[in-house]
């Protein structure tokens, strides 16, 4: 069902960024959605920088 | 490719039904992205027949939100809730950097339009014979999506044989 598989998307989407914005480091986050830490950084990171710049140094050891 | 015997409306249509899915979140172009690709151009004879059967861009594209909330709906899910529960941060729209094909039926929907010209002998492809093609498409979502706008496919096929 396309409907529900664009929704999953934008919805995971919304809720890594959710918790990016939270503090959530990308290992936490990977494990709770069963995949790889770099799965989930290669999948959003960049999304999510590009929606938040400059705030990129607060997280600094986290990012990759 | 065929592009080249397309009219410059309805180039603009073909460029404006992919950003129409881009900006709907569909992950393919669709034949109600060409419908609604139709509109956005906003000239030809293809976007005249609709406006004069009272079909507007803004309208369809609710149209088409509608119809996903339904699917959705069908199976339990309310998007309303989704969206709010997810906050700012949830957006359907495709980005950028992500490649949009034609789906099978928006393909279909242009081969169409193709044999449309070919068959009223016009050396040219325009808003109309896509808006013919769309409309042959009886199980097609843009077909539908008109329907529930209370737009026979009958009528508007009336409306663009009167116009040419």
């Amino acid at each position: 069902m396309v409907a529900l598989r664009r929704t999953l998307e934008a919805l995971e989407a919304a809720q890594v960024e959710n918790a990016i914005v939270a503090g959530w480091p990308w290992a936490k986050i990977a494990e709770v959605l069963g995949v790889s830490k770099q799965a989930v950084h290669k999948k959003h990171a960049k999304r999510i920088r590009a929606r938040y710049p400059g705030e990129r140094s607060r997280r600094k050891g986290e990012d990759r | 490719m065929i592009f080249s015997c397309f009219t410059r409306e309805c180039r603009r249509c073909v460029e404006a039904a992919v950003e129409e899915a881009r900006m709907l979140g569909h992950d393919s172009v669709g034949d109600e992205d060409l419908l609604l690709g139709i509109l956005r151009a906003g000239e030809g004879i293809g976007a005249e027949a609709l406006s004069a059967s009272g079909v507007t861009l803004e309208a369809a594209r609710r149209e088409s939100e509608a119809m996903l909330s339904e699917a959705l709906a069908s199976i339990g899910i309310s998007l309303e809730e989704v969206r709010r529960e997810a906050g700012k941060p949830f957006d359907m729209r495709i980005p950028r950097g992500r490649r949009v094909p034609f789906s099978p039926r928006a393909k279909k929907v242009l081969e169409r339009a193709l044999r449309e010209a070919v068959r009223f002998r016009n050396g040219h492809i325009g808003t109309e014979h896509v808006l013919l093609g769309i409309l042959r498409n009886e199980d097609g979502t843009a077909v539908r999506m008109l329907a529930h706008m209370g737009v026979s496919p009958e009528a508007l096929e009336d409306l663009l044989c009167e116009a040419r």
